[in-house]
C-alpha cells in the first residue's frame, strides 16, 4: 500500500511539472480574437523563436483591440505538440499558431478535428481549408550567406551547421552551397546537422571542429544551436553568420553578417484573411512566404573588423541581394 | 586529406573528447557512489539540469563562477534529496522516481530561469571559466592542444576529483560501508551500519557530482542556459558507471570513449563521409547500446542493487 502510494505521488509530481511549464497569461475577453502561440524553443534564442515572438507581440500591441495573445514556450517533441494543439482548440482560442517544421503532422491532424479554428503553421508542409503556411526563402538567405562567406574567407574553408534536416533548413543549406560555390566552385564546404534544434552543445563541439580544420567562416541556420556556433567562433575567435534575428550582441568581434526575418507583413496579410473570412476558403493564399523581394527577408549590416572583406566584396555582395531583391537569380530546388 | 589535415584533424577530436568525457566523467564518479550503495538513480539527467540551471543563475546574479559552481554543487544535492527520499524512506520504485525526477526537472528548470531572467531580446550570459593553458606542457607539440589547453574545471576532474573518489571508494571505511549496504544491507545492519543514512548520502554525493557536471555545462563548456543543454550526459554516465563495472578508474575510460563518439560523429559528418547525417547521430547511442551488451555480462552489480531496505521485511 505504501509502495502504491509512492508510486502516486511520483506520478503526481511529474504530472505538475508537466502544467508548470513556463508560459504567460494575459487578459481575457470575449470581444477579441484570442490567439495561441506556440513555439518549440525560447523566445529569446535570438533566433527562430524570437523572431516570430517578436512579430507576434508587435502585431498585438498594434491591435491590442482586437487580439488577446498567449505564448507557450519549449513545446518541442512532436508527442507532446498533438495535446497542446488540443487543449487549446478546446479551450477556445479562434488562432492556434504552430511554430515549426515539426508541428507539421499535428496542426494537419487537429485542424480537421477542429474546423472552426484557425491555425497557422511556421515553416511546414501541408494544406488544410482552415490552415495557412507561412514561411521563408531560406534558399535565397542561404544563398547570399554562402556568397558572404565565400568572400570572407581566407583559408577557403566554410561551414555549416543546421539543427534538423527537412523543409528550410535543408534548402538554406543547399542554397548556402550554391552561394559560395558561385563564387568560388573550390571553396571546401563542410556541413553538420546536430539533428535537433536545441542541441546547443552539439552545435558548439560540430562548430569547435569545423574551425580547428581550418574553417574560418560558418553559417548556423538559426535556433538553440546559433548559440553554440556563436560561442565557439568567440572561443576559436573565427568568423560566424546568424541567422533569423541580427545577433551582433551576442558577439560583436565575431559576428560578421546574417539574416534577419521580419514576420510582420506576414502576420498582417493571414490575419487579414482571418478577419474577412477569406482564411476558410479555398481559394486563398496557401503559404504566405517572406522573401528578400518582400522585405520580409534582410541581411543585418556587414561587421568585419578582422577586414576579411574588400570593398570590392562588398559591392559583389550588395549586387547579389539586388538582384535576389528581383528574383533574378537561380536558386537550387530542393 | 593532406597529412597536416589528418593530424589537425585528430588533434581536434581528442581534444574535443577530454573536453566531451567532463561532463559524463564527474556524474558517472557520483553515480558510483549511488549504485555502489544499491541504488539506481535514473534522475541524473534532470539532477545535472537543476544544477546546471542554478550554477548559471548565481554565476550570473553574483558575476563569481566559482559561487556558481558551488550553487550547482548545492542544488545537485538538494534535488537529489528528493530521490534519496523516495528510494531509501519511501521505499519507492527506483526506475519510475528516476523518471519522475528527470520530467519534474525540465518543468522545474525552466520555471526557475524564466523567474530570474524573464524573457529579454538578448538571453542572460556569463563569461565561462576561461581556457588555462598550463605552461611548458601546453607547447608540447599535438599532446599539449589534447590535454593541457582546456579550462580549469576539466584539470580538476581529472587530476583531484578522480583520485579522490577512487581514494573514499575504495581506501576508507566509509567507501567499504557503501559497499557493504549495497551487498548485504541485512548484514551491514547487524554490524551496526545505519543503512539507511549510509544509503542517502550516497544517493546525496551522486546528486553533489551530478550537479557540478550541470553547472560545468552552462558556466565552463557553454556560457549560457538552455533546456536541452544536458543533451543526454546524464543518461550516458549512468550507462558509463555499469559500463565500468563501477570502479571509478574503468569510468574515466569509459567517459572518454563515449565523448570521442560524441566528437567524431560531429566531425565525421562536417568532413562529408559520405555517411548520411542521421545514421551518424545515432552513433554515440549504438556504443552505449554495444558497450552495455559487452559489459554488463561481466559487470557484477551490487546484490541489493535497486532493491528497497526493510527491517521489518525479511
Amino acid at each position: 500500500m505504501k509502495k502504491l502510494t509512492t508510486t502516486i505521488l511520483t506520478v503526481a509530481l511529474a504530472l505538475c511539472s508537466v502544467f508548470a511549464q513556463g508560459s504567460s497569461e494575459q487578459q481575457k475577453s470575449s470581444s477579441k480574437l484570442k490567439v495561441a502561440l506556440i513555439l518549440p524553443g525560447k523566445s529569446d534564442d535570438v533566433s527562430f523563436n524570437q523572431a516570430m515572438y517578436r512579430g507576434m507581440t508587435e502585431y498585438q500591441k498594434k491591435h491590442s483591440s482586437e487580439i488577446d495573445l498567449k505564448v507557450v514556450e519549449g513545446v518541442y517533441d512532436v508527442a507532446d505538440i498533438e495535446p497542446a494543439l488540443i487543449e487549446y482548440a478546446d479551450a477556445g482560442y479562434d488562432v492556434i499558431i504552430g511554430h515549426g517544421f515539426q508541428f507539421s503532422d499535428p496542426v494537419l491532424k487537429v485542424s480537421k478535428m477542429y474546423p472552426k479554428t484557425a491555425f497557422l503553421l511556421g515553416c511546414g508542409m501541408y494544406d488544410n481549408t482552415n490552415m495557412t503556411r507561412y514561411d521563408v526563402q531560406l534558399e535565397a538567405g542561404g544563398y547570399l550567406m554562402g556568397v558572404v562567406a565565400a568572400y570572407a574567407t581566407k583559408a577557403d574553408k566554410v561551414g555549416v551547421i543546421g539543427g534538423g534536416m527537412g523543409s528550410e533548413i535543408t534548402r538554406g543549406h543547399e542554397g548556402f552551397k550554391a552561394g559560395v560555390k558561385s563564387v568560388n566552385p573550390a571553396i571546401e564546404i563542410q556541413e553538420v546537422y546536430t539533428g535537433d534544434w536545441n542541441d546547443t552543445a552539439g552545435a558548439y563541439e560540430a562548430a569547435v571542429g569545423m574551425y580547428d580544420s581550418g574553417v574560418d567562416v560558418i553559417w548556423h541556420s538559426g535556433d538553440g544551436i546559433g548559440l553554440g556556433v556563436v560561442n565557439a567562433a568567440v572561443a576559436k575567435d573565427k568568423y560566424v553568420l546568424g541567422n533569423v534575428e541580427d545577433q551582433r550582441s551576442l558577439a560583436p568581434k565575431n559576428v560578421l553578417s546574417g539574416l534577419q526575418y521580419e514576420w510582420a507583413n506576414a502576420l498582417e496579410t493571414i490575419f487579414s484573411t482571418i478577419k474577412d473570412g477569406s482564411f476558410f476558403t479555398e481559394s486563398k493564399e496557401k503559404c504566405v512566404m517572406i522573401n528578400v523581394a518582400n522585405g520580409g527577408l534582410s541581411m543585418t549590416a556587414i561587421n568585419d573588423p578582422k577586414g576579411y572583406l574588400s570593398e570590392d566584396a562588398k559591392a559583389a555582395i550588395a549586387t547579389v541581394l539586388a538582384k535576389l531583391g528581383k528574383n533574378e537569380v537561380a536558386l537550387p530546388e530542393v | 586529406m593532406a597529412d597536416s589535415t589528418i593530424l589537425a584533424f585528430f588533434i581536434s577530436l581528442l581534444a574535443g573528447t577530454v573536453r566531451l568525457a567532463t561532463p559524463i566523467l564527474l556524474p558517472a564518479l557520483g553515480q558510483i557512489y549511488t549504485q555502489r550503495a544499491g541504488i539506481l538513480n535514473l534522475g541524473t539527467e534532470g539532477t545535472m539540469l537543476m544544477g546546471a540551471v542554478c550554477g548559471f543563475t548565481v554565476a550570473s546574479v553574483t558575476g563569481s563562477l566559482w559561487l556558481g559552481m558551488a550553487a550547482g554543487i548545492m542544488a545537485g544535492v538538494a534535488y537529489s534529496l528528493i530521490m534519496a527520499w523516495l528510494s531509501v524512506t519511501m521505499r519507492a520504485n527506483q526506475v519510475v522516481a528516476g523518471i519522475g525526477m528527470n520530467i519534474l526537472s525540465t518543468g522545474l528548470a525552466v520555471y526557475i530561469y524564466r523567474l530570474v531572467f524573464g524573457i529579454r531580446t538578448l538571453p542572460p550570459s556569463v563569461v565561462p571559466f576561461p581556457t588555462v593553458e598550463i605552461p611548458v606542457l601546453s607547447k608540447i607539440p599535438v599532446l599539449g592542444t589534447i590535454l593541457f589547453s582546456h579550462n580549469i574545471i576539466v584539470y580538476l576532474t581529472y587530476v583531484l576529483v578522480l583520485p579522490f573518489s577512487w581514494f573514499v571508494l575504495e581506501k576508507t571505511t566509509f567507501g567499504l560501508k557503501i559497499k557493504a549496504v549495497g551487498e548485504n544491507p541485512r548484514a551491514a545492519d547487524s554490524k551496526g551500519i545505519n543503512v539507511g543514512l549510509v544509503r542517502y548520502l550516497s544517493v546525496l554525493i551522486g546528486g553533489a557530482y551530478a550537479g557540478a557536471g550541470g553547472a560545468f555545462m552552462t558556466i565552463a563548456y557553454m556560457n549560457t542556459f538552455t533546456e536541452k543543454i544536458i543533451g543526454g550526459f546524464g543518461f550516458i554516465a549512468v550507462s558509463v558507471v555499469i559500463f565500468a563495472r563501477f570502479k571509478p578508474i574503468n569510468a574515466m575510460f569509459g567517459a572518454l570513449l563515449f565523448g570521442m563518439a560524441q566528437a567524431l560523429q560531429l566531425r565525421l559528418q562536417a568532413q562529408g563521409v559520405g555517411i548520411p547525417s542521421q545514421f551518424l547521430l545515432m552513433m554515440p547511442y549504438i556504443m552505449t547500446i554495444i558497450a552495455l551488451v559487452i559489459a554488463s555480462k561481466k559487470a557484477e552489480f551490487p546484490s541489493a542493487y535497486t532493491i528497497p531496505y526493510s527491517r521489518m521485511e525479511r
